[in-house]
């Protein structure tokens, strides 16, 4: 595939720890090069401006997530067929399979749990006062509820994190750190292989219901494989991104921090802000199976299409004073974090319930982070901070 | 304009509702109820039905002008 004159092409490679670091000038330098623009490092066009992603996202028949997610072929093979890479029929019965149980109307009776264990968890780290925003509070919450909910034997769970940052390192390009995680996939693979061969979940899971799915003839055993892994993976480093994000801005920015605490009903928003403000899944891939073009921009069939979910939730042409975190933002439930559409995130009731009741639970009691000196993970997907010392500061 | 809701295609996941109450809502079972279905928005409604729509975040909800 090579670019037309007609395409604006950008030569430098946006995956390096150096870009990863410090990503918002490329994305704002793409956003300016046009609707589409050849990325030459990585063979693929980057649709960075709001418009056009969300309209890519929503046009499934030019653009296919099959053979399209990741920016590398060992990757796409490997999750062929799980409901992230997969399209029309195929994809909306693999959804229906696990997504009835992810809305919000299902997760009513997991409120209680999750918001008292976010108490909890709060309680006795405002007391130790100082701690790590990542490990201690991020990290926690997701990792005590959601191996529990998908039904994850014990054994094996400390090995999750590890499996589930490789997944999301193997969708960049073939850099150093996919072509480290794509064994470590592997692996995850095989336990969940092992899992639905064995049988061995937690009754009345999310994986139990998947395997009575199996059982009933709706999905074949490799669905049901597929499927295992499909809703863990990505449910734990994102919401670990958005938690850990939330505290490093509300440190930085402690009168958005007063906002909230005069009117904690802004917490939803404040949630939306957040990944709009440091998206924790920077793009997916899609394959353009027609020739079709975005915004005028020619894109030939066979060609990989980068949609970078957060370039597109700076873009000015959207967002007023995009580069501003302001969690009162009227138009923040338009970030498109979260994706959009067909194959927008159906864990996002319990993301969000999970956010919501840990910044409720601080809004309660917290006045003030006081952060130390922050790292940051690098991923190839997840933009996160992977430590972030805070103090915090109480009434009283 | 009309709104077109993909019934099929609901999750129940409320962001509608949130941003538009007086428009959409969903009932104790979690099911959608879209005030003006099969109708013209009237124009009191429309910035809100708009919003609502814009919200949606599985394209299940389509502004048809």
């Amino acid at each position: 595939m090579t670019s037309t004159a007609a395409v604006p092409t950008y030569q430098a490679d946006i995956y390096t720890d150096e870009a990863l670091l410090e990503p918002y000038e490329h994305y704002r330098a793409l956003r300016d090069l046009g609707p589409a623009v050849w990325l030459e490092a990585h063979g693929a066009y980057a649709v960075t401006r709001y418009a056009d992603a969300r309209a890519v996202l929503a046009n499934t028949e030019d653009f296919h997530s099959a053979n399209g997610i990741a920016l590398n072929e060992p990757a796409n093979s490997a999750i062929l067929g799980c409901t992230l890479a997969s399209d029309g029929e195929l994809h909306a019965h693999l959804r229906q399979v696990v997504a009835h149980r992810l809305t919000p109307r299902s997760l009513r009776p997991m409120r209680e749990t999750v918001t008292e264990r976010a108490d909890e968890l709060v309680a006795e780290l405002v007391q130790r006062r100082s701690f790590d925003a990542v490990s201690d509070l991020a990290r926690a919450l997701p990792l005590s509820i959601v191996p529990d909910f998908i039904g994850w034997p014990t054994e094996g769970r400390e090995h999750l994190l590890r499996w589930a940052g490789a997944n999301f390192d193997s969708f960049g390009p073939l850099n150093e750190r996919a072509q480290q995680a794509l064994p470590q996939c592997g692996e995850m693979a095989g336990f969940g292989a092992e899992i639905v061969r064995t049988g061995n979940v937690l009754p009345g899971s999310l994986g139990a219901s998947v395997l009575e799915s199996r059982d009933k003839g709706d999905i074949t055993t490799e669905q049901t494989m597929m499927l295992m892994l499909d809703y863990l993976a990505p449910s734990l480093d994102t919401t670990i991104s958005a938690v850990g994000s939330a505290i490093w801005l509300f440190g930085q920015f402690p009168d958005q921090w007063d906002r909230i605490r005069e009117d904690p009903s802004l917490i939803p928003n404040a949630v939306n802000e957040v990944v709009r403000y440091e998206s924790p899944i920077r793009a997916f891939g899609r394959l353009a199976v027609n020739d079709t073009e975005v915004d005028g921009v020619p894109i030939p069939a066979g060609s990989r299409v980068l949609v970078v979910y957060a370039a597109a939730n700076r873009d000015e042409r959207k967002f007023t004073d995009p580069d501003v975190f302001d969690v009162t933002r009227a138009d923040a439930v338009h970030q498109l974090g979260f994706g959009y559409g067909e194959h927008g995130c159906a864990g996002q009731a319990l993301a969000r319930m999970e956010a919501e009741s840990l910044l409720a639970a601080l809004a309660r009691t917290v006045t003030r982070f006081e952060l130390g000196r922050p790292e940051r993970a690098l991923n190839n997907l997840i933009r996160a901070l992977g430590s972030l010392p805070v103090t915090v500061h109480t009434e009283g | 304009v009309q709104i077109s809701v993909d019934y099929t295609r609901c999750e129940g996941h409320g962001l509608c509702e949130d941003q538009a109450p007086e428009v959409f809502s969903l009932d104790d079972a979690g099911d959608l109820h879209y005030r003006f279905e099969g109708q013209d928005v009237p124009p009191d409604h429309a910035t809100a039905a708009g919003r609502g729509a814009a919200s949606c975040p599985v394209a299940a909800l389509k502004v048809v002008p």
